[in-house]
């Protein structure tokens, strides 16, 4: 997985501006769509980016999200400047949510956003540091793409 | 409703007398189904193309799923008004947004007379 990716974008988020969140995932489509990237993994890859957007958004100060489109795969970074999180295991886990009360009115912070990450994407890796922030690497696997 | 015809937003809004607030660019894409629900990340992971989405939530990030999860529409019920951001955002991205007086279940009960699956 060395070779250089054919596309590459950096998108800004921008923390606690509820009602921007989504841009970044909107830019982020239209890229992939520009590449020529299939329906169904610009599907499983806007609706991943949308849960880490939005986990930025709630959660941090700010973060950026970057996406490489390679010939077989697209993978995204998300990473953000904030409290980090405490136990990912219990982050993981499905309606577990840590968000404020006000996002929650407002239809976020259900707790099924790393879930639904992790159903869409075919590898995933989150890292935290507490005080400092997190990571997130997402790999998506082109479909109608082989292998070789 | 016969099987394998097909159902468009503009004619679902008027039929079921919804008013159309932003997004006109978009009314003419096929509704596939419905679903109705208030969490936004439930809609990301359930909502499929061409879905109809009834809710009450009314802030701009209602347009980004929808534009997402490329559902055909977005039916805000029980009388809650989009905000002016919503509306703006929805011209934008040519996703209809539709309003009704209803109740999310009586907006669907009527979807579903209509032959929405």
């Amino acid at each position: 997985m060395d070779e250089a990716a054919s596309v590459h974008h950096e998108f800004p988020i921008l923390g606690r501006a509820y009602f921007l969140g989504g841009r970044a995932s909107t830019s982020m489509k239209r890229a992939l769509r520009e590449a020529n990237v299939d329906e169904s993994t610009i599907r499983r890859v806007s609706v991943s980016c949308y849960e880490a957007e939005m986990n930025v958004v709630l959660h941090a100060r700010s973060g950026y999200v970057v996406v490489d489109i390679y010939s077989d795969r697209v993978e995204i970074r998300v990473a953000d400047q904030g409290p980090g999180i405490e136990d990912i295991e219990l982050a993981m886990t499905p309606g577990w949510s840590s968000a404020p009360e006000e996002a929650r009115a407002l239809g976020f912070g259900a707790g099924m956003g790393l879930p639904n990450i992790k159903g869409q994407a075919d590898e995933m890796g989150i890292e935290s540091t507490q005080g400092e922030g997190v990571r997130l690497h997402l790999v998506f696997m082109r479909e109608g793409v082989s292998d070789e | 409703m016969n099987e394998g015809s097909s159902i468009h937003v503009d004619g679902v809004a008027q039929r079921l007398d919804l008013a159309v607030c932003a997004g006109a660019d978009g009314l003419s894409g096929a509704v596939s189904g419905a679903l109705c629900s208030d969490l936004l990340s439930f809609v990301m992971a359930n909502g499929r193309a061409g879905n109809l989405w009834l809710t009450i939530q009314t802030h701009p990030n209602i347009v980004a799923v929808a534009e997402l999860a490329r559902l055909s529409a977005i039916v805000v019920v029980s009388g809650f008004t989009p905000d002016e951001d919503t509306l703006m955002r929805a011209d934008e991205e040519s996703i209809p947004v539709l309003t009704s007086p209803e109740s999310a279940f009586t907006v669907a009960g009527r979807l579903y007379g209509l032959g929405v699956r």
